[in-house]
């Protein structure tokens, strides 16, 4: 089975692209904070923020419906926190407004992040900017078996699906889950077991090699200067 | 839009849904959030090297990866809602605490990173709600109920009240912050946050129950393993340090009229302007006490450090 649900377009050729993931991952942490910081009521942020970031989304290539259709993750928390928005009095609204754009903006950022870096130039980029080792090879590792065991996830549904008709109760049902999720999880175990040995014998030594890394270039000090200026634009004016 | 990919009928609510986007955390709990959950995160990391063979590595890396696939398998509760295991206290309870919070982290990261399910800033308090405190109340409460080494007849029922209580303290601990920022009131996120996952955490206690006697039935290997006191007294001083502190200082501002030292624990906030607007005003706090408090975050990580610093390995395992 084939999957992409995870940065589907990582691997496009856009300028965003092509820059040094450590870059990306301050610069976007960089423009996420600033987006935290604008005040309710100031119109003028909002509107340049967005703008900003329509550009960069436009730069980056990725198709429009996907970063919209990603943005709605947020939808939960805003209508819990529209719940509240009636309390507040006259003000109420106006700073209900101000959280929804803030967080649109933070997961727009968040989205442009990590579907313009490939998942192993972002794992190096977070360990070259000091992650702990083992917190980067778990990333990796989680990254290259996710697909194994989602692949063994849906074969063991389909399984349990074709075994049955119509649904048990709610006890039986659970008590399938909780084996399923068991039988899952000693086969983790053992498969962790043998790539172990498969590990040791091709010498592996802590770090996970990466083809080609990326060099810090001029493209880099160009984006970190657009953004740095960005940023102090709309902090000070 | 959580595992729209793997679920062609369409969205559906899911649910333990504590992921919290950024924008909706105050920075100043976000970003004190973050430095905590720093701070547990690499003493986690210094103990492992300290004490575990590398063979563990590949385990951790593993389960991660199974606790995102685990993720996958709902359970339809109602109204289109569903449940699944958040796992928290499962790691906690077969890995040992410390290798479970660094893959219930590794999995937290991921999912902000893959999915952009939590935000970026809000990944300390993430870690924490879902990672550190699921991890270690689910351990500590398997811990004092089970009879350590003989898991045996209780096993289903430990394991039941520690992934229900855990997934319970951990949507508390999410809807305290979110109401110490200001972004649903207390009166209103408390209750809604606890109640949904009293009912949700049903499922995560059942579940983890499920797998735990699954595992002693199958292979009691990798349950008895764990039940070697590897989980000494730093330990419980590190965690009481970098989880019950932390919870506790949460639970002291939110439940009563006292100033709210999360709130003043990086004195004001790093970035300009954002502290306007929460609801909670922290301008009758003297200077004195936000220095206070300010030392008492760097005596959290600092003390956690020390800890780490002071441990010794206890010999090889695996």
């Amino acid at each position: 089975m084939k999957h992409s649900f995870v940065d589907r377009y990582a691997n496009l050729d856009s300028p965003l692209h092509f820059l040094d993931a450590r870059t990306k991952l301050v610069g976007f942490s960089a423009l996420i904070v600033t987006a935290l910081s604008i005040r309710a009521g100031s119109t003028g942020e909002f509107f340049a923020f967005f703008f900003f970031m329509a550009i960069l989304a436009g730069i980056s290539q990725i198709p429009m419906q996907y970063v919209v259709g990603r943005t709605l993750g947020i939808l939960p928390f805003v209508l819990l926190a529209g719940l509240a928005a009636p309390w507040r009095g006259s003000e109420g609204w106006a700073w209900y407004l101000a959280l929804v754009l803030r967080s649109t903006l933070c997961l727009l950022i968040l989205v442009l992040l990590t579907n313009t870096t490939r998942f192993v130039e972002l794992s190096r980029g977070l360990r070259r900017l000091g992650c702990p080792r083992i917190l980067v090879a778990n990333l990796s590792f989680l990254y290259r078996y996710l697909f194994v065991l989602a692949d063994e996830v849906m074969r063991m549904r389909q399984a349990r699906d074709s075994r049955r008709v119509g649904r048990a109760g709610a006890l039986a049902e659970l008590r399938t889950l909780g084996s399923m999720l068991g039988t899952l999880m000693v086969r983790s175990f053992e498969r962790a077991n043998h790539m172990y040995q498969a590990m040791l014998s091709r010498g592996f030594s802590g770090e996970f090699p990466v083809a080609a890394p990326r060099r810090f270039s001029w493209r880099d000090l160009a984006f970190i200067s657009v953004v740095a200026l960005f940023v102090a634009a709309t902090v000070y004016l | 839009m959580r595992f729209l990919w793997l679920n062609p009928a369409g969205y559906s609510l899911q649910c333990p849904r504590m992921h919290i986007p950024d924008g909706f955390l105050a920075n100043r709990i976000a970003i004190s959030l973050d430095v905590v959950s720093g701070a547990s995160i690499l003493y986690a990391v210094r103990r492992l090297k300290l004490e575990l063979s590398a063979r563990v590595i590949p385990i951790m890396g593993v389960l991660s990866a199974f606790i995102f696939a685990a993720q996958m398998l709902n359970f339809p509760i109602f109204g289109g809602t569903s449940g699944h295991l958040l796992g928290g206290a499962l790691l906690g309870i077969v890995l040992s605490p410390m290798a479970g919070l660094l893959t219930m982290a590794t999995v937290i990261i991921a999912q902000a990173l893959f999915l952009q399910d939590g935000g970026l800033i809000a990944l300390g308090a993430n870690i924490f709600n879902m990672g550190a405190v699921t991890v270690f109340s689910g351990y500590v409460l398997f811990r004092l109920l089970g009879a350590p080494g003989k898991p045996g007849k209780h096993l289903p029922l430990t394991g039941f009240i520690a992934g229900w209580i855990s997934v319970e303290i951990g949507a508390a601990a999410c809807a305290l912050e979110l109401g110490l920022s200001g972004a649903v009131p207390l009166r209103v996120g408390l209750p809604a946050m606890t109640g949904y996952h009293a009912v949700i955490g049903v499922v995560e206690g059942a579940l983890t129950a499920g797998v735990l006697s699954f595992l002693a039935r199958v292979r009691p290997d990798l349950l008895k393993r764990d039940f070697s006191p590897r989980f000494g007294f730093p330990d419980w001083v590190g965690g009481a340090v970098l989880v019950a502190i932390p919870l506790g200082l949460l639970a002291l501002a939110g439940s009563s009229n006292l100033p709210d030292p999360l709130q003043a624990l990086l004195s004001r906030s790093l970035v300009p302007g954002a502290h306007q607007e929460s609801l909670l005003s922290s301008d009758r706090f003297t200077d004195l006490y936000r220095v206070l408090l300010y030392l008492a975050l760097v005596a959290i990580v600092g003390a956690a450090y020390l800890a780490s610093r002071f441990v010794r390995s206890r010999g090889g395992r695996s």
